[in-house]
């Protein structure tokens, strides 16, 4: 029976095959458990997931605020352009596209590697800049293109834009990318990687204000991230435009004339404080920086020698010279230590405390009151004022007058400056005080260190005879004002014992040095009542500036300059520094006088 | 060639459940894809027909004949394979189609229901208990060429199919201990060998993929996970035809071909998962049940290889589109779009219902 093909035993053959149906039956049953598991046990969790795949919500920018000048001028502003941005999801090979694209625009592989690299941490679906400022050809290139490359994108977005380039750059200030390190800062922690920010100055005072009211847009989503739908839609709000004090015509000037030095210039508005013009030199040109990928540039700057990033009007540090003297007869006054009457006789060299200390004119001035003093700059004069009053004396007064201490300008990395103490020295050097420093801060040299603004808010004070103001920048709502020092404003006569009239009798001095053939007379402008003081700042100690000058060497000094106009109801202050300027009288005065005249002339045409 | 007495013979409820299934497919095919690209649920349609033109044709002729004739008909298929690596077109980065108009096709496809054909042939006159040496080796070389061929494409995916038909053999032929180890050990060797010389890059991704799918979402891993949240946001009764939020805003890759159960997962849930895999079932059943009812040996391997094939199939991308099985490029038979695939499992299916009507008509 075997051998009859018809009745072949297949019983093994059915027994193998119902076997093999059994495990598939077990299968069957297993894979009908797992589903279970994954849609009735963890729908919960799936269904979020899918939830989330589909809504996106994007973060709408809105153009950066604008900053003008007190007129109107448009000072910051934003003008399109186009950036190209790859979306590494949509390409299956990204080594290949990245060769691809890094031919077309002209960008060595690597570069592009590393460009894709910062933004690494960014989920694959979002579109990293590879280069901005695209030209028109880049773009048509781009666009010509898109079939071969549907990973590549243009972004528009608005830049920003500086149409006077190097004008005030100090006080705008400039945008880069925001750094990993500020993402998790309290300040930016709304934004995002590739996001720019204000580093400096008032784009970075006041950023949170200029970004404006950024909007949001909900979009349901298909997995290539094109949209499909829109659930909601909330429109960015730009800020209003931030109105400076500061005037364009005298901000030009102050940096043409400190052009080819360096150096800082501040003008304020006695009336509010506000700053009329704020120069430091040498500047730069912000809208280098707006770049995401061109740091050798920003680095070539910043290494270079004479710092142009530095704002030097809030930052720089420097010896007030004899500008301190005005310090100092407001302090003598005020201790009761000399009156108007006082007299001190000028012969050149003074022998204190067994050294012997030099007035700059050789000869002396001969019999000298305050007035006199502080008109000719005298030395003499103030080295024996400052053997009558303590060192503690000195320096309480200088803080109440507004050095040490920062002014509350609102700008970021304003420098405190340093108004020596024995406690100051002791702890920081280790060493006691010598009696022979007193004198040397006497003339505004020692350790003491101010910056220009500080001096200018000093002369305002004394302008305003004993009424403080805060620099400040933005002509605006309170309510963006920065929280300072609730005393700050008040009126110093009436907290402490200072009287109104000793302030004339300084400012007598000061006018005298101006338009009486003094040290100041290169300031003086024709029916405005200059008064001012200068300063020449040693850039090394007192001894060895001594020695030099006994040898007949040159000795090269900060040339300071610091006055107001005019000398009853003043309106404005002037103060100049120029680095290795020589005498304040030689160089800072004119440049003073240049800006005070200006201002005249441009208050004249309003009229 | 048929009479009314094979007519009552033909297995009904096999075809009525054949239709359910291929009309459903159609119906998934359709929400998957209705708002982007053409209308890929009317070619299916079309593609179904043929199906049962050609499964018609299939009845006509006597299943002996059609394996008497299994050499010619091998040959035809493994010069079909070598025309195409020659003279193919590539298309997504293989040859393994023919275009005819606008319809394309798998030769490979077609070789499957050739091989279960030929192996019927191979072992109609096999009459040992135990499978011998000798026949593994020839069993082997008469899967191992078009499987060769294919992989050259290439097409791992379809080459992988031409497996379960080659260990049904050895199964339903018998397998002594010793040969099992053997072939154990020559699997390991290939598997190794594969990896290592065969396996692309994307392979190799894929296997990687298959441990763990959550650990890089929008890479390799991105179509499983895709597909399991997919199932999972489906619930108990799902989202509603048409409404699969995954499956419509296109997060779901390869839905309307080798994803499709997971879009049916979706939008009907677990009710509607459980439907079709026992509709699957009992068609699988229906199969095997078959295998029983043959009276010759050669009719039993043919109907035993279709019925492991296409569970075989089914399992695979069930598995797959949940992550328990490796993104092969293997369709739901049936339900997955794609005219090859359909025409191999309606053949498959005719020449099991071929078997069981003329199961008398020799006696």
């Amino acid at each position: 029976m075997a051998d009859n093909p018809i009745y072949e035993d297949l019983s093994p053959l059915r027994k193998r095959a119902r076997g093999i149906f059994l495990a598939v039956e077990i299968l069957f049953v297993l894979t009908a458990f797992y589903y279970w598991k994954i849609q009735i046990l963890d729908y919960r969790m799936y269904s979020k997931l899918a939830e989330k795949n589909r809504i996106r919500e994007t973060v709408l920018v809105a153009p950066r605020g604008l900053i003008t000048d007190r007129k109107g001028v448009l000072l910051a502003q934003n003008i399109g352009s186009f950036t190209a941005a790859l979306i590494p999801e949509n390409t299956p090979d990204l080594e290949g596209s990245l060769a691809g694209i890094g031919e077309m625009l002209g960008i060595p592989i690597d570069e592009l590697r590393r460009r894709m690299e910062r933004y690494g941490s960014q989920p694959a679906f979002k579109a990293r800049p590879i280069k901005e400022n695209l030209s028109l050809e880049d773009v048509s290139r781009i666009d010509a293109r898109q079939l071969e490359f549907p990973e590549l994108v243009i972004i528009a977005e608005p830049k920003r834009f500086y149409p006077f380039g190097s004008r005030a750059s100090h006080v705008l200030g400039y945008m880069q990318e925001v750094s990993e390190t500020e993402l998790k800062s309290r300040r930016f922690r709304d934004r995002h990687l590739g996001d720019l920010i204000g580093k400096t100055g008032l784009e970075l005072e006041y950023d949170a204000y200029l970004v404006g009211q950024p909007g949001r847009q909900v979009e349901l989503v298909n997995s290539r991230g094109r949209r499909q739908g829109l659930v909601e839609k909330q429109d960015a709000q730009p800020s209003f435009p931030l109105r400076l004090h500061l005037d364009f015509d005298l901000q030009a000037k102050a940096e043409d004339l400190l052009e080819g030095r360096e150096g800082a210039a501040v003008v304020l508005d006695l009336k509010t404080g506000g700053i009329l013009a704020m120069a430091s030199y040498p500047n730069f040109n912000p809208n280098k920086f707006i770049n995401r990928f061109s740091p050798e540039e920003w680095r070539s700057i910043v290494s270079r020698p004479d710092f142009p990033l530095e704002n030097r009007a809030v930052r720089g540090l420097y010896a007030p010279g004899s500008i301190f003297k005005l310090t100092m007869g407001l302090a003598g006054l005020n201790e009761g230590a000399i009156d108007d009457r006082t007299s001190v006789f000028c012969g050149g060299q003074v022998t204190i405390y067994g050294q012997p200390f030099n007035c700059w004119a050789e000869g002396g001035h001969g019999s000298q009151n305050l007035t006199d003093a502080i008109r000719n700059s005298c030395n003499i004069y103030f080295y024996t004022l400052g053997k009558k009053l303590s060192i503690e004396d000195i320096a309480r007064h200088a803080r109440l007058y507004g050095f040490g201490r920062r002014t509350g300008i609102d700008l970021p990395g304003e420098k405190e400056g340093l108004v020596p103490t024995p406690k100051w020295k002791k702890e920081t050097r280790q060493a006691p005080w010598f009696p022979g420093e007193t004198i040397s801060v006497s003339i505004g040299q020692g350790p003491l260190l101010v910056t220009p603004i500080q001096v200018a808010a000093h002369t305002a004070f004394i302008a305003r005879r004993g009424r403080t103001v805060t620099p400040s920048l933005l002509m605006a709502p309170g309510f963006l004002r920065r929280q300072g020092d609730p005393m700050r404003d008040a009126d110093l006569l009436l907290r402490d014992d200072i009287k109104r009239r000793n302030f004339d009798k300084i400012i007598k001095g000061m006018w005298e040095s101006v338009n009486r053939e003094g040290t100041g007379r290169g300031a003086r402008v024709e029916g405005f009542d200059v008064c001012g003081k200068t300063g020449s700042a040693q850039t090394i100690s007192t001894q060895t500036a001594d020695r030099l000058s006994r040898n007949q060497r040159e000795i090269k000094t900060h040339s300071w300059f610091t006055g107001f106009a005019p000398r009853d109801n003043p309106e404005i202050s002037v103060t100049v520094l120029v680095e290795y300027g020589g005498m304040g009288g030689a160089t800072a005065a004119p440049l003073a006088g240049e800006l005070f005249a200006l201002y005249r002339r441009l208050k004249a045409e309003k009229k | 060639m048929i009479n009314r007495k094979l007519l009552t013979e033909i297995d009904w409820p096999l075809i009525g459940i054949l239709l359910i299934l291929s009309i459903l497919g159609c119906l998934f095919i359709y929400s998957a894809s209705h708002p982007q690209s053409g209308p890929h649920h009317l070619r299916q349609g079309l593609w179904i027909v043929v199906g049962l033109a050609a499964m018609a044709a299939v009845l006509l002729v006597d299943y002996k004949t059609l394996i008497a004739y299994a050499p010619f008909l091998y040959g035809a298929g493994i010069l079909m394979l070598i025309g195409l690596l020659i003279w193919g077109r590539w298309i997504a980065g293989t040859k393994s189609w023919f275009r005819v108009a606008s319809f394309g096709f798998q030769p490979s496809e077609l070789m499957k229901v050739i091989l279960i054909l030929m192996l019927a042939r191979l072992f109609s006159d096999y009459r040992r208990n135990v499978l011998s040496a000798a026949m593994a080796l020839l069993s082997v070389g008469v899967v191992g060429l078009p499987m060769i061929l294919v992989v050259l494409q290439p097409d791992l995916g379809t080459a992988v199919t031409y497996l379960p038909i080659l260990l049904a053999v050895f199964l339903l032929a018998g397998t002594s201990r010793r040969m099992a180890v053997v072939l154990l050990l020559l699997a390991v060797g290939l598997g190794v060998l594969g990896w290592n010389v065969f396996l692309h890059d994307y392979q190799k991704q894929r296997l990687v993929t298959l441990m763990s799918p959550g650990h890089d979402p929008q890479g390799a891993g991105y179509q499983i996970q895709q597909s399991k949240i997919a199932i999972g946001s489906g619930g108990l009764v799902g989202e509603g035809f048409k409404r699969g939020s995954q499956s419509q805003l296109n997060f779901l890759p390869a839905r309307h071909t080798d994803f499709i159960f997971a879009v049916l997962g979706e939008e009907r849930g677990f009710i509607g998962i459980l439907a079709v895999m026992a509709a699957f079932f009992f068609f699988l059943s229906r199969l095997f049940r078959t295998v029983s009812l043959t009276r010759d040996r050669a009719g039993a391997y043919a109907v035993f290889l279709s019925a492991v094939l296409i569970s075989f199939q089914f399992l695979v991308n069930v598995l797959m589109v949940v992550g328990l099985f490796p993104v092969a490029g293997i369709p739901l038979p049936l339900l997955s779009y794609g005219g090859s695939s359909l025409l191999t499992t309606y053949l498959c299916v005719g020449l099991a219902i071929n078997v069981r009507m003329r199961r008398f008509a020799n006696v």
